[in-house]
């Protein structure tokens, strides 16, 4: 991928032009159009099974790796169609980092399960440091620091999720795409995390899909409403949650539709 | 505290009755054949020619050819059956071509070896002129252990779980970095079991060897995959028609020297699990 001709705030990061993605019969996404403008933390919100994580992975071109899955329309990752002849998905990938819903770490080394993404990609670095780094900014730092070659299953299910979010913030991505990073977490570790996305947005574009109604009205600055694969609704996070055009939206957010 | 109450489960009871029965019918099989071959238990059995007269003789060029048979089998099937496997589930298309590929590995896993011999006789002996060889052996027996190994090597990747390749495809990683990385490593040990069945399956046939013209009066132990086809399965046989007492000892001394090389092979292949599996820890 080349760089993008320009970073004016014209161009968003991303970019879904009526997207659909389906899985054999069953259709996830039907005909989402919506910008994700750089430097900002974008929720994406809706019941189960809505399409939420197939949209983020749309974002990194990872549904193509599902056998059955054919998506149709564009995306776009700073006006370039990721889905151009030209474009390599595996870098699409460095530079769009995903933490899945799933915490799934190697059974390796904390350590080793950081360093996976520089190493793969042939980082020349200092990997302890940039191991630090991340490790810090997902909060985990203090707790693993001690024995980084500590075996990575070892670790709480919390931790372990967190350990997922340090694997990916060490690509050091332009955008990230945060599958619910929280739902393993108790409150405390969940405010950490959440400093953490404060503190990431200042050089990252977020995407999070969550079920934490009040975690998207805390963190984004827009917010996306999903149901049955389609975008229901779509603005400024406070006038979504104050003041839903769609009566759809609002049963959501009252609680009456799970 | 008291101890917890053992609860009755008739399941469990029957599944280790039947676990003693199978232990007890090995143990009773190997203890006649080590009785049976009781004459010939000398080490220089291991080592010496089969001869007409059946004082003195043993089966050094069978256990010979046997070792070479093993390991040509393995060096030809393993890689070329994880290959396969590999290709096939991480690699090609989800299409109908593929899928007709596995149903055929699948069916030919459970034809006859005696089928892969005449096959082995037309193709290795006299189509690619190898003759009655250790070569033309191997390259039977590997045939013979290829569809096994597939089929076992192809079931190990898919109980890899779809979430760690998702996470490494997720962290950047190539198809190759995927594969190599976490896959192969992951399904190691399954593939590893998937060998060592075929293996047994494939080291102890006699027929299809016996069908490619395999000798068993040797009067050296061959030295070289070109030498002459001579194993222990096709020793005994040899062996067992000829109807003085003797030679029946000397069959159950190659019977026990047979299953002395299954065991180690599966020990050696017990030893590779175990220190991957340290490994991967
Ligand atoms: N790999 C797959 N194979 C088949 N169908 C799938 C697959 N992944 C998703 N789907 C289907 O696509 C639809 C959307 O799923 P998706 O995972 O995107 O929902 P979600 O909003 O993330 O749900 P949740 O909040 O439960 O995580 C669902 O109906 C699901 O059954
Ligand atoms: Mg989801």
């Amino acid at each position: 991928m080349s760089a993008p001709p320009s970073r004016t705030d014209a161009v968003p990061a991303l970019a879904a032009d009526d997207l659909s993605v389906s899985f054999g019969p069953k259709t996830a996404l039907a005909g989402v159009t919506l910008s994700i403008p750089r430097g900002r933390v974008v929720s994406i919100i809706g019941p189960s099974a809505s399409g939420k994580t197939t949209l983020l992975r749309a974002f990194n071109r990872l549904n193509e790796l599902t056998p059955g899955a054919v998506t149709t329309g564009a995306v776009r990752f700073n006006g370039i169609d990721l889905h151009g002849g030209e474009v390599d998905p595996v870098e699409v990938r460095r530079r769009i980092g995903m933490v899945f819903q799933q915490a799934t770490v190697f059974p390796r080394s904390v350590f080793d399960n950081v360093a996976f993404g520089p190493r793969a990609s042939g980082y020349g670095g200092d990997l302890h440091e940039l191991a630090e780094e991340a490790l810090t900014a997902a909060g985990l730092w203090s707790e693993v620091a001690e024995d980084l070659d500590a075996p990575a299953l070892a670790l709480s299910s919390g931790q372990q999720q967190r350990l997922c979010i340090a694997r990916t913030l060490a690509l050091k991505p332009e955008v990230l795409l945060l599958d619910e990073p929280t739902s393993a977490l108790d409150p405390a570790a969940t405010a950490r995390i959440e400093s953490s996305i404060h503190a990431l947005k200042r050089d990252h574009t977020i995407v999070l899909a969550t079920h934490g109604r009040r975690q998207a009205a805390r963190l984004s600055d827009l917010t996306a409403y999903l149901a049955g694969g389609e975008l229901v609704e779509y603005g400024p996070t406070e006038t979504l949650f104050t003041n839903p055009r769609d009566p759809r939206t609002e049963s959501y957010l009252t609680g009456r539709i799970p | 505290m008291t101890a917890p109450a053992r609860r009755r489960d008739p399941l469990g009871m029957a599944c280790g009755a039947a676990a003693f029965a199978v232990a007890a019918a090995f143990a009773v099989l190997v203890a006649f054949l080590a009785v049976e071959a009781r004459p010939v238990a000398n080490p220089g059995f291991l080592l010496e020619m089969p001869s007409r007269m059946a004082d003195g003789a043993g089966v050094g060029p069978a256990l010979a050819g046997t070792l070479w048979l093993a390991l040509l089998t393995a060096g030809l099937a393993v890689p070329v059956g994880v290959g396969t496997a590999v290709y096939l589930e991480e690699y090609a298309p989800r299409t109908r071509l593929a899928a007709l590929v596995g149903s055929a590995l699948a069916s030919l896993a459970g034809t006859p070896p005696v089928v892969y011999g005449v096959a082995g006789l037309a193709l290795f002996v006299r189509g690619l002129g190898m003759g009655p060889s250790l070569l033309a052996g191997g390259c039977t027996l590997a045939a013979l252990a290829l569809p096994t190994v597939v089929v076992a090597s192809r079931a190990a990747i898919r109980s890899v779980p779809q979430g760690v390749r998702l996470a490494a495809y997720g962290l950047g990683a190539t198809r190759w970095q995927v594969v190599r990385g976490e896959v192969l490593p992951a399904a190691a040990p399954g593939m590893l079991a998937g060998v060592c069945l075929a293996f047994t399956r494939t080291v102890g046939a006699a027929a299809p060897l016996l069908v490619l013209g395999a000798v068993s009066f040797m009067t050296f132990a061959p030295r070289g995959p070109a030498d002459p086809l001579t194993s222990l399965p096709t020793q005994i046989f040899a062996w067992t028609k000829r109807s003085e007492q003797d030679f029946a000892a000397l069959a159950a001394g190659a019977g026990v020297a047979l299953l002395l090389v299954l065991l180690a092979m599966n020990l050696a292949v017990l030893a590779v699990r175990r220190r991957m599996e340290d490994a991967s820890r």
